[in-house]
């Protein structure tokens, strides 16, 4: 656990304007056994310590790994990033004001969640789970399973008297299976398993895995028989995978305050149906239907307390994810959207746990209402525009004929327009389901949670003429 | 440059050498460390202003130990001799507990040499000069540009490589990078995002003067009104330069690297030497290259790499395998297997090539799902614009395409006369028939 030394610079040297001071440790773990090699076997420690000045609105930042009892090295820091700021300063003289004071607080979230777990401990998972492919699963052209975990523990300090020490751990077994179809030709397909919590509480047994490893199997054979879909706009059940996906990539990237500032879609839809009256969405900081949130944010890297935001009200767009400055200048409430990834890292407007609201429908009567379509249940890797246009990775799903699951398909992507898709959405089920192992890129990474139910949407599926 | 193996900051030796002593007190057979020092300075652009100026001071320490053929790895950012000392016991720690394999080990000994390019310090006011030169430029030739944001870094590293076989390799580093993300506006109307990236020596260099640059914020600006287009088709794909980076990144993946080889996975994975492209094909990866500032110069298994060409006039010379996974598959190790591309230019000019095209697009950005083991890929065609016999004739929106990677190396017709630079990669446009374009 992270040693705070942070208190005893605040103490001896107190802040000039506005500061945020942050140590920060990621932790990480990963074992990759491929066909029963170990090919990676692998444990790292991120540490350091940043600050971020800002003077006259030109932000000056800057991080080191010399994290320890040394005052006078986090002092360093904080010159380093106040000569960053001045230089800026001087050269754009913007002559912005400080951001609005907050009220002080203190906060500790997770820590009892900090609990080691020994590489061994990975490897025994990670050799149990790859023995049981190996032993049940002889048709297979290649295994891999990947234990991983990452830890991000933060201890911030702020000029206006915010203090926050967290934890978040998040612990994940990726399991990807290949075989070969009727022609020849591999066909693969993964499946993730764990999310929030420490490795060791979510994979004590993992015999308690193998039932999803047998249904993984059989997804695999059925798509090793698959055919190729048809291209062009569909009637497509998204199964919740591919809900929290959309919700993700198609909108939320649209209704992050930086990218609406840079001319971004979410921008004059402000007040506007953007989706049907049954899709709500909201990016939850913490606590989701009275349970821990996939990845929980209670205090943001710029000290906010955070809060759920809500983007789209029953088809309606109502809000925007902000960092305080863009807080400021929309006239909104920053409701903890600001993150950075690692200690170097500054903070920037981010997801947490996007999610569609759940419905009133039932699958199988969405399945059922589909005369020709596809149910599209597994994702992959999605990009989205500023346009609103968004495409992810399919690389599992089923044809749909006459309201009954057919033939499964080969790997697909889907496309469309955000809001185009989300006002065709006419039926939502009423079950949320959420994954915890994505990682969003724009310009660091950082873990996101992605939920939803599922939907009944027309979208356009990149498939074989 | 290369030169006989001296490191400029001794403390990185230092850590080095302390990392193999404890490898050696603690009882492992091998080992090797990648231990660097690193300062990282950026200026940030977004939101319509330079907003941050950013400093990061980064020591890195990675170490792999084995036992028995038992590998242990471990990654820290100190060189305290506390933390390096407790980093090896960690990793002995892994070693215990995993199974040996017999392909592990460590390079071989070879001649130790250091390699160095570049400025080690960055000039801050020469950054500051170059950025708000772009935004005038920008703002002068090409109105309807608005820049998400926009990077400019300067990287200096030290970095030692050293094993228990006595191998001794260092590099030294300073260049300069610029990246960003734009889009062009034009009242509520945008045009999807578009990016280029730069790696170069010079921060006095002008940005807006490399052609590169220009094609592509003058294209991004004919993209805010986009076309559909109704049902699907077989036709033809031109691959703009920066594109083909990206097929070519799912190439090596697919087909070429590690993962794919171990796995079993590669379709090529028993045609070494065999035609696997059209013979208009000529892909290599660059160790250092005349034309490219960034350069490569060490593997990151510990040896030094050289230029090496993967697909010779369609045949395919060589894999892209580490010491690792060379020894997995029994073949060679490659002499590279970095990630700096040179595709060899064609003999059709650019305007000849497109000529050729009946109905078809030409491709600026991919924007796909991963590919599957097979090479099938699909994904929209993003930037893009619609070919009509032989003319660009409208710029695209919600078009797909999806085809095979391997189909579309062998179906290569044509290759321009013209090449690219960002600095990192030299990439002519390629023209691939028989891909399905679909539209709604």
């Amino acid at each position: 656990m992270l040693q705070d030394h942070l208190h005893d610079y605040v103490l001896k040297h107190g802040f000039t304007g506005y500061t945020e001071l942050r140590a920060q440790q990621n932790s990480n773990r990963s074992v990759v056994m491929l066909n029963g090699s170990l090919v990676s076997n692998s444990s790292g420690i991120s540490r350091g310590v940043s600050a971020r000045v800002v003077k006259g609105g030109a932000y000056g930042f800057a991080s080191a790994t010399s994290y320890g009892d040394d005052v006078e090295a986090i002092a360093q820091i904080v010159r380093a990033a106040s000569d960053n700021a001045a230089f800026l300063d001087r050269h754009v003289q913007r002559g912005m004001p400080d951001f609005a004071t907050v009220q002080p607080f203190s906060r500790i979230d997770g820590l009892e969640q900090d609990v080691p777990v020994e590489q061994s401990f990975l490897l025994g998972v990670a050799d149990d789970l790859d023995s049981y492919l190996a032993e049940r699963f002889p048709r297979l052209l290649s295994r891999r399973v990947f234990a991983r975990v990452l830890n991000m523990e933060k201890l911030l300090y702020t000029s206006d008297g915010v203090v926050s020490h967290s934890f978040v751990p998040r612990s994940n077994v990726y399991i990807s299976m290949t075989m070969q179809d009727v022609d020849g030709q591999p066909v693969e397909l993964y499946k993730v398993l764990g999310g929030y919590g420490n490795f060791a509480d979510k994979f004590s047994n993992a015999e308690d895995y193998f039932e999803k490893l047998e249904k993984q199997y059989e997804l695999l054979m059925k798509k090793a028989e698959g055919v190729y879909a048809k291209p062009g706009i569909q009637t497509v059940i998204l199964d919740s995978d591919l809900a929290g996906i959309l919700a993700h990539e198609a909108v939320g990237h649209t209704v992050e305050a930086d990218f609406v500032q840079t001319g971004s879609v979410g921008g004059p839809m402000f007040g506007k149906q953007v989706a049907s009256e049954k899709v709500s969405l909201v990016d939850i900081a913490h606590t989701a239907f009275g349970k821990p949130a996939p990845v929980p944010v209670f205090v943001d890297d710029e000290g906010t307390l955070a809060q759920d935001q809500m983007l789209i009200e029953n088809g309606i767009l109502t809000g925007y994810m902000h960092n305080k400055e863009s807080a400021h200048k929309f006239g909104h409430e920053a409701n903890g959207n600001a993150r950075a990834y690692d200690f170097s890292d500054e903070p920037l407007i981010r997801m947490r746990n996007t999610c569609i609201l759940p419905g009133t429908d039932k699958l199988e009567d969405m399945i059922a209402s589909v005369e020709d379509g596809y149910f599209l249940t597994d994702m992959n890797n999605g990009q989205a525009d500023s346009t609103g246009e968004f495409m992810f990775g399919v690389p599992m799903g089923y044809e749909i004929k006459d309201g009954k699951l057919g033939r499964a398909i080969k790997d697909t992507t889907v496309s469309g327009v955000a809001f185009d898709i989300l006002k065709t959405a006419d039926m939502v089920s009423d079950t949320v389901t959420w994954t915890n192992s994505g990682m969003c890129g724009k310009k660091q990474m950082i873990p996101v949670g992605m939920g939803g139910p599922a939907i009944k949407v027309k979208i356009n599926v990149g498939g074989r003429a | 440059m290369k030169k006989a193996f001296a490191v400029k900051d001794q403390a990185i030796l230092a850590a080095a050498e302390l990392v193999l002593a404890e490898i050696k007190a603690i009882g492992a057979d091998e080992g090797e460390t990648w231990v660097s020092r690193n300062v990282l300075t950026e200026l940030y652009y977004e939101l319509g202003k330079i907003s941050m100026v950013r400093t990061v001071f980064s020591d890195k320490v990675s170490i792999k130990l084995l036992k028995d053929k038992r590998k242990g790895t471990i990654n820290l950012n100190s060189f305290d001799p506390a933390d390096i000392k407790q980093a090896v016991a960690d990793a002995w720690q892994a070693a215990q507990s995993a199974a040996p394999d017999e392909a592990e080990g460590i390079a071989e000994l070879q001649e130790n040499v250091s390699f160095s390019s570049g400025e080690g310090k960055p000039d801050l006011d020469l950054m500051y000069q170059q950025l708000t030169d772009l935004l005038a430029d920008v703002r002068m030739d090409f109105p309807k540009i608005s820049f998400d944001s926009i990077g400019v870094e300067h990287n200096y590293s030290e970095k030692v490589y050293a094993n228990t076989n006595g191998v001794r390799l260092s590099d030294e580093q300073g260049v300069y990078q610029l990246s960003n993300m734009f889009m062009a506006k034009d009242g509520d109307l945008t045009s999807s995002f578009n990016y280029f990236g730069t790696v170069y020596n010079d921060p006095a260099e002008r940005v807006t003067e490399s052609g590169r640059v220009r094609r592509l914020l003058d294209e991004t600006q004919q993209q805010i009104v986009t076309e559909q287009i109704e049902g699907s088709f077989t036709g033809d794909v031109v691959i703009t330069p920066g594109c083909l980076e990206n097929i070519l990144w799912f190439v090596g993946d697919v087909y070429l690297q590690d993962g794919a080889m171990i796995s079993g996975t590669s379709p090529w994975k028993d045609r070494l030497g065999e035609r696997v492209a059209s013979p208009l094909v000529n892909f290599s990866l660059a160790a250092e290259h005349p034309e490219l500032p960034a350069a490569g110069n060490l593997s990151s298994d510990g040896y030094v790499a050289e230029n090496m060409p993967l697909i010779e006039a369609g045949m395919l010379r060589n894999f892209s395998l580490s010491r690792y996974g060379a020894a997995k598959t029994g073949l060679e190790r490659s002499a590279n297997s970095g990630n700096i591309y040179v595709f060899g230019s064609g003999e059709t000019p650019l305007e000849a090539l497109i000529d050729g095209v009946e109905n078809g697009i030409l491709l600026g950005r991919f924007s796909g799902g991963e590919p599957s083991p097979a090479g099938d890929l699909s994904g929209v065609a993003k930037n893009s614009f619609l070919i009509e016999n032989g003319k660009v004739t409208k710029p695209l929106s919600e078009v797909m395409i999806a085809g095979n990677l391997g189909d579309m190396l062998r179906d290569t017709v044509a290759v321009s006369q013209e090449r690219e630079n960002s600095g990192y990669w030299l990439l002519p446009w390629v023209r691939v028939k028989g891909v399905t374009i679909s539209g709604k």
